[in-house]
């Protein structure tokens, strides 16, 4: 069977593309056709109108999507995560450089982060921080981001940036800051423009972050949609194919960048500056079986993240919500447990 | 339609499409229509501009930069909405196989916004519809090019005449159910690496 799967060039795009590439999709009696998603705006009209069948997406989207919050109605489902974490928090080396964090320690530069925001608002000059869209993972973070150094995260101008605008965004001045996706972080950091100032990770711990959402209407293709794309996950997160995975995802069509910087990625360790400052971060990106059950956990976290931000209408969402999720049908893959 | 007092902003990847669908605007009466570059400032321009209606293409990554703008963004003065017309579902599924959307000042009424939509849709259809024949026809000028290049190679090797090349190149296709172009490449390609 034939399945349209839309994908957003990234990391966390790689239970999918391991799926196709590596034969766990062939083997469930699935042929799958990727496509790269130019937004999460597209990826999202085009999943809600039919023209995928499955895809790739932000958590908090999905939900916005089959909520009516975000683009046209969809009857979208998750039955599988894909990810948890992943992202990090990259400013510009001038604002870092005045800054001055007394420690890399998340609360002593998120002070130092509110410190600045701070006095910029008071000066009429509000710093400006890029996300990837409105429903993101990556706005919560930075508004969790500010509200750790005590600020009010409505002191910042948050702006969408896609990730591939991000480093000439950042080198021009448009934002002073972003939260992305791997690899853009690391990207911004070889181009010698910016330093990591946190990981997703330590600002909100095992976040939901990428998801696969599917249309009801492939039935009985779900199961073996999932234990394929299930398998794939847990092969990417397999330390002993991360040289391959590395090399396969970057290159074209998909990444199409430097197969040593992705590596570093799924390795958990993490280039912070330009003179090679490391951190290991082992949970920087999950990916594992672990990672893997769309659980209604992650779905009151991030309606109250959504309520936190403004995004949500006064009636209660939550239940509509946690209907979205199935762990039902996670379960009737048949997955061996994590 | 004329409607003089609306500003369109036209967002496309594509400067040739982007022209054709701000010619087809401005012959139809609006009053004010911009086009403008795909690029990292492009929120900063669009807040200047402050148009009624974005029109963009599916295949522009900025999208999402119009996504942030809308009402979740308290600091943008003329919030934008995506334009999903619930009642029409038609338009939206003819709208996105032509490859558009759709941002709207809040509080626009979307019978301003539907003959935009229309013309949108119009002249980017028009648009892939010249750009496939421009594409074919392309295809078919180097396939002639081809099956000629193979034609001399017959002809000079074999000391065939015209016609007899072109009826060997036929039945070689024919018995094995592909394209005359597609014998005439390999015969072309052998002969540049055995020459």
């Amino acid at each position: 069977m034939r399945l349209h799967l839309g994908y957003v060039p990234l990391c966390d795009a790689a239970p999918v593309i391991a799926a196709h590439e590596m034969g766990f999709a062939r083997a469930e009696g699935l042929d799958l056709e990727l496509t790269a998603e130019p937004s999460w705006a597209t990826l999202r009209d085009r999943l809600a109108l039919g023209y995928l069948d499955a895809a790739h997406i932000l958590a908090p989207l999905a939900l916005a999507s089959a909520l009516a919050l975000s683009g046209p109605p969809s009857d979208l489902i998750v039955p599988l995560s894909l990810s948890l974490n992943g992202n990090a928090i990259t400013l510009s080396n001038p604002l870092w450089a005045t800054m001055a964090p007394e420690s890399e320690r998340l609360a002593d530069v998120a002070g130092a982060f509110a410190r600045m925001a701070g006095a910029r608002r008071e000066a009429g000059r509000p710093l400006t921080l890029g996300t990837v869209h409105p429903f993101s993972s990556h706005t919560y973070q930075l508004r969790l981001f500010c509200e750790a150094g005590g600020l009010d995260p409505a002191a910042v101008r948050l702006v969408a940036v896609p990730p591939q605008h991000s480093v000439e965004a950042l080198s021009r001045g448009i934002v002073d800051g972003f939260c992305a996706g791997a690899p853009w972080n690391a990207v911004a950091v070889a181009a010698g423009l910016g330093r990591i100032a946190a990981l997703g990770c330590e600002v909100a711990p095992d976040a939901p972050e990428k998801v696969l959402a599917v249309a009801p209407r492939l039935e009985g293709a779900i199961p073996p949609l999932v234990r394929a794309v299930a398998h794939a996950g847990r092969w990417c997160a397999d330390p002993a194919n991360r040289t391959e995975l590395a090399h396969r995802l970057a290159r074209r069509p998909y990444l199409n960048l430097d197969p040593h910087l992705i590596a570093r990625t799924f390795e958990g360790t993490i280039v912070l500056d330009g003179p090679g400052r490391e951190r290991e971060a082992p949970d920087y990106l999950r990916l594992d079986a672990a990672a893997q059950e769309p659980r209604a956990a992650h779905v009151g976290w991030i309606l109250s993240q959504m309520r936190a931000a403004g995004q949500m209408p006064a009636e209660d969402l939550l239940p509509a919500a946690e209907a979205v999720y199935r762990p039902d049908l996670y379960a009737a893959a048949g997955l061996s447990p994590a | 339609m004329s409607d003089t007092s609306l500003t369109v902003a036209v967002i496309d990847p594509s400067r040739a499409r982007a022209a054709i669908l701000e010619e087809g605007l401005r012959a139809a009466g609006i009053g004010r229509v911009v086009v403008m570059a795909d690029t990292a400032d492009l929120m900063e321009r669009v807040a200047a501009l402050a148009p009624d209606v974005v029109v963009i293409h599916l295949e522009s990554p900025s999208r999402d930069i119009l996504e942030q703008m809308s009402g979740v963004a308290r600091h943008v003065e003329r919030p934008v909405a995506m334009f999903v017309d619930r009642s029409d579902a038609t338009m939206m599924q003819a709208a996105v196989d032509a490859g558009i959307s759709a941002y709207v000042v809040d509080g626009l009424r979307p019978e301003r916004i539907k003959p935009i939509l229309d013309i949108a849709i119009l002249r980017f259809n028009a648009f892939s519809r010249l750009q496939r024949e421009l594409s074919e026809a392309r295809g078919e000028l180097a396939d002639r090019k081809l099956i000629e290049r193979a034609k001399g190679i017959l002809m000079s090797m074999k000391g065939l005449s015209e016609d007899e090349a072109y009826k060997q190149l036929r039945k070689k296709a024919m018995n094995e159910k592909r394209k005359i172009a597609d014998i005439a490449r390999a015969i072309v390609t052998a002969a540049d690496l055995l020459g």
